[in-house]
C-alpha cells in the first residue's frame, strides 16, 4: 500500500472515531400529537451517558415522556469527557434548539457560560444551583442568568430516610456508603444517610469513602469489599457506576445494598437480591415538569426544588425485601419522613 | 491502630492490592511484549476497553463466560494486528497509531454499549463473573493462603504469565530473537531473522495479553461492561513497564507498588478519616514521575524502541 492509501486508512479511522464519539442520537419516538411547530429540546448528558442506570438515564426518560405527551422534539448528546460539555451545548444551540437541559453538577460552569452566550435559549440544569451557598458568598452568575432554571433535589432528605432504614436493618452496627466524587449532591446524600442512621442508633459506625470518578465500578467494588471486611452489612452505593460496584460487593458477600437516584431494582437487576430499597430522585419528573412549563411559557429562571414535601424524592419500593423488613423499621422510616415533611427533623446538612 | 488489628486486616488489604495490580501488570506485560520487539504500544488502554466490551457481548450472546474471555482477547488481538500493520509495514508514527486506536475504542465501545448491552434482551448467565478458585491445602495457609490461593482465574493467569514471559524472553531462542529485533534489527536481519515477522507476532501476542486485562474488568471484577470502565489502567500499565525496566518480573513488582497504596488508602480512610484520601491516591502517580525522572536507577528502553525498520 502506498503512502496515500495509508493516509486514507488513517483518515477513515479518525473520521469513524469522531463520528462514533461525538453522537449517535437515539431514534426519536413518533410524537403522539404533532404540534404545528414542535419545541426542540436537547439533553446534554454527563460522562455516564443515557444508559448509566442512574440520573442521566432518568433525565432522558423525562425528555422521552415529554416527546410522547407534549409532542416536543427531543434529542440527546452524550459527553465523553469534561471538555465536551461546551461543544455539545454549542451543537444544540447552532441547530436552533429552544431548550437545552444539562445533566449534572459538573456542567455548572459550562452551562452558565453558554447561557450567557445564547440568551434566547432556555436552559435547565440538574444538580447545580446558581446561588450563594452562604449569605455573602460571591455568585458570579446570579445577576445575569435570566434564562437558566436549576433543578435541585434535597438529596439529604432521601439520604436521611435511607440511613434510617439502613441503621434499623443493620445487625452489625456498621454501615457503609461507596460514593463518587465529593460534589454537593453526593455529599448531601452521604451526610443525610449518616445522620439518619445516627438518629436510629447513636452508636452506629457509618463508613464512607469518596472515589474521584463516576465510572470506576472495579474500584467501587473493592471499597465495598473493604467496608464489608470492617463489618459493614448495609452498603449505600452513591456514585453512578462507581457506586454500583459497591452494590455488587454487597450482593456477592450476601449483605444488603441501597441503590441511588432511580429504583435500581429495575435498572440493575444483577444485584436485585441484595437491594432493600433505593434513594430516588425523580429526575424524570423534574425534567418533564420543566419542559412542560417551558412549553406553556411559565418556566422561570431560578431554582425548582424537588423535596420530600412535594414528592420529588423518596425511597423506592422494598420489592423482595418487603416481607423481610420489620414493621418497626417501616414505622421508623415513615416517622422520619413525616418529621422531614413538617420540619421537626433536620437532616443536619449545611452547605 | 494496634498490631493485632493490622494483622487482622492484612489479608484483605493484600488480596485487594493483588486485584488492583492485576490489570496494571497485564497491561505492562502487553507493553513488554511489544516494546521488546521495538513497537511502542500506547493503545493498550483502548485494546483493554474493546476487550472488556466484546467479552461481555460474547458472554451475553453465547451464555458462556469463557467464550467471552476468548472473544475479548481476540478482539484486542485484531486491534493489535492493525497497530502492527500500521507501525511495522507502513512505518506510521507509533504514537499516532496508538492514539487513533484509543480514541476509536472509546467511540466503538460507547456505541456498542448502547446498541447491544445497555438494555439487553438476553439475560446474562448467573453468576456473570469468573468465580474464585480455592486451591486445595494451599488456601488453608494463614494470610498467604487468603492472599494468593483464593483468587479468581485471571489473577492466577497473571501470576503464571509473569514467570512464563520472563522465561520466554530471557531463556528461549524466541526471546533472544525478540530482543535482538528490539535492540539492533539490522544485526538480527543480517543473521537471517525475519524482523517484520518477529515484530508482528509479538505485537499480536501483546494484543491478546492486553485483552486478558480488559476482560478482567467486565468478566472477573464487575460482571458486565460499563463505559470507560478501564479508567486508565492500560496507561498505568505502561508506567509499570518502565518502572519494571521492560521485564515481566519487574513489571509485576511495579504493578504491586501501584496497587498496594490504592488498597491501603481504602482501609486507612476508615481509621484516619482526617487524612485526605487524595494523598494516598497520589502515590502511584508520584512514584511514576520519580521513576520517569530517573531517580530510582535509570530506565533504559530497548535501543530500537519506536523505530520502524527498513528491510535491507
Amino acid at each position: 500500500m502506498s503512502r496515500s492509501a495509508l493516509v486514507k486508512v488513517i483518515t477513515f479511522l479518525i473520521a469513524a472515531s469522531i463520528l462514533l464519539v461525538a453522537c449517535a442520537p437515539a431514534a426519536t419516538p413518533a410524537p403522539a400529537k404533532p404540534a404545528a411547530k414542535a419545541m426542540k429540546v436537547g439533553l446534554v448528558t454527563d460522562v455516564g451517558g443515557v444508559n448509566d442506570k442512574s440520573f442521566n438515564q432518568s433525565a432522558w426518560a423525562g425528555v422521552q415522556k415529554a416527546i410522547q405527551d407534549l409532542g416536543v422534539d427531543g434529542k440527546f448528546i452524550e459527553s465523553k469527557q469534561v471538555t465536551d460539555y461546551e461543544k455539545n451545548i454549542d451543537q444544540f444551540a447552532t441547530e436552533g434548539y429552544d431548550m437545552i437541559i444539562t445533566v449534572g453538577f459538573l456542567m455548572g460552569d459550562a452551562t452558565a457560560k453558554k447561557a450567557q452566550e445564547y440568551p434566547n435559549i432556555k436552559f435547565a440544569i440538574i444538580d447545580f444551583g446558581y446561588f450563594p451557598a452562604k449569605a455573602g458568598d460571591p455568585d458570579p452568575y446570579k445577576t445575569n442568568l435570566t434564562n437558566v432554571t436549576s433543578l435541585l433535589f434535597s438529596e439529604d432528605q432521601v439520604g436521611y430516610l435511607a440511613g434510617t432504614l439502613a441503621a434499623c436493618m443493620s445487625k452489625s452496627g456498621v454501615i457503609g456508603s461507596v460514593s463518587g466524587m465529593e460534589i454537593p449532591p453526593v455529599v448531601r446524600f452521604v451526610v443525610g444517610y449518616q445522620n439518619g442512621a445516627k438518629a436510629v442508633n447513636p452508636d452506629i459506625k457509618a463508613l464512607n469513602q469518596y472515589i474521584p470518578s463516576f465510572t470506576d465500578p472495579a474500584k467501587g467494588k473493592e471499597v465495598g469489599l473493604s467496608m464489608i471486611d470492617q463489618g459493614a452489612d448495609v452498603i449505600f452505593g452513591v456514585g453512578g457506576n462507581t457506586g454500583n460496584g459497591g452494590l455488587l460487593a454487597a450482593k456477592e458477600k450476601g449483605k444488603m445494598g441501597i441503590g441511588v437516584d432511580v429504583d435500581q431494582y429495575l435498572t440493575y437487576p444483577e444485584v436485585k437480591d441484595a437491594l432493600i430499597t433505593s434513594a430516588m430522585k425523580n429526575v424524570d419528573v423534574a425534567v418533564f415538569d420543566a419542559i412542560k412549563a417551558a412549553a406553556d411559557g411559565s418556566l422561570e429562571a431560578g431554582i425548582r426544588l424537588s423535596n420530600v414535601q412535594n414528592g420529588g424524592i423518596g425511597l423506592a419500593p422494598f420489592h423482595d425485601w418487603d416481607s423481610k423488613i420489620s414493621q418497626d423499621c417501616k414505622d421508623k422510616v415513615a416517622a422520619a419522613e413525616k418529621g422531614l415533611k413538617d420540619g421537626s427533623i433536620s437532616t443536619g446538612y449545611t452547605p | 491502630m494496634d498490631f493485632a488489628l493490622i494483622i487482622a486486616l492484612m489479608p484483605g488489604v493484600l488480596a485487594s492490592a493483588l486485584r488492583f495490580a492485576t490489570p496494571i501488570a497485564i497491561g505492562a506485560y502487553s507493553g513488554v511484549l511489544c516494546e521488546r520487539a521495538a513497537v511502542i504500544n500506547i493503545a493498550i488502554e483502548g485494546m483493554m476497553l474493546v476487550a472488556a466490551m466484546v467479552g461481555d457481548l460474547v458472554m451475553l450472546y453465547t451464555g458462556n463466560i469463557w467464550l467471552g474471555v476468548i472473544g475479548g482477547m481476540l478482539a484486542s488481538g485484531l486491534l493489535a494486528i492493525l497497530h502492527g500493520v500500521l507501525c511495522i509495514n507502513f512505518k506510521t508514527d507509533q504514537i499516532i497509531s496508538g492514539t487513533v486506536i484509543n480514541i476509536f475504542a472509546i467511540g466503538i465501545t460507547g456505541f456498542a454499549y448502547r446498541r447491544f448491552l445497555a438494555t439487553p434482551t438476553l439475560t446474562r448467565p448467573i453468576p456473570s463473573t469468573l468465580q474464585p478458585i480455592h486451591i486445595p491445602f494451599l488456601a488453608q495457609i494463614p494470610i498467604l493462603g487468603d492472599v494468593l490461593f483464593q483468587n479468581r482465574p485471571i489473577v492466577y493467569i497473571m501470576l503464571i504469565l509473569t514467570f512464563v514471559l520472563q522465561y520466554v524472553l530471557f531463556k528461549t531462542p524466541w526471546g533472544l530473537r525478540t530482543r535482538a529485533v528490539g535492540e539492533h534489527p539490522l544485526a538480527a536481519d543480517t543473521l537471517g531473522i525475519d524482523v517484520y515477522k518477529v515484530r508482528h507476532i509479538n505485537v499480536f501476542l501483546g494484543g491478546l495479553v492486553a485483552g486478558l486485562g480488559g476482560v478482567w474488568f467486565s468478566l472477573e471484577q464487575v460482571g458486565h461492561f460499563d463505559m470507560l470502565m478501564t479508567n486508565g489502567k492500560g496507561f498505568i500499565g505502561l508506567a509499570a513497564m518502565i518502572f519494571g525496566k521492560w521485564t515481566p518480573v519487574g513489571s509485576f513488582i511495579a504493578a504491586l507498588i501501584f496497587g498496594l497504596p490504592e488498597a491501603i488508602q481504602i482501609t486507612m480512610n476508615f481509621y484516619f478519616p482526617h487524612v485526605p484520601y487524595q494523598f494516598l491516591s497520589m502515590i502511584p502517580y508520584v512514584l511514576t514521575m520519580i521513576v520517569l525522572a530517573g531517580v530510582v536507577g535509570q530506565a533504559i528502553p530497548p535501543a530500537a524502541d519506536g523505530q520502524p525498520y527498513d528491510k535491507q
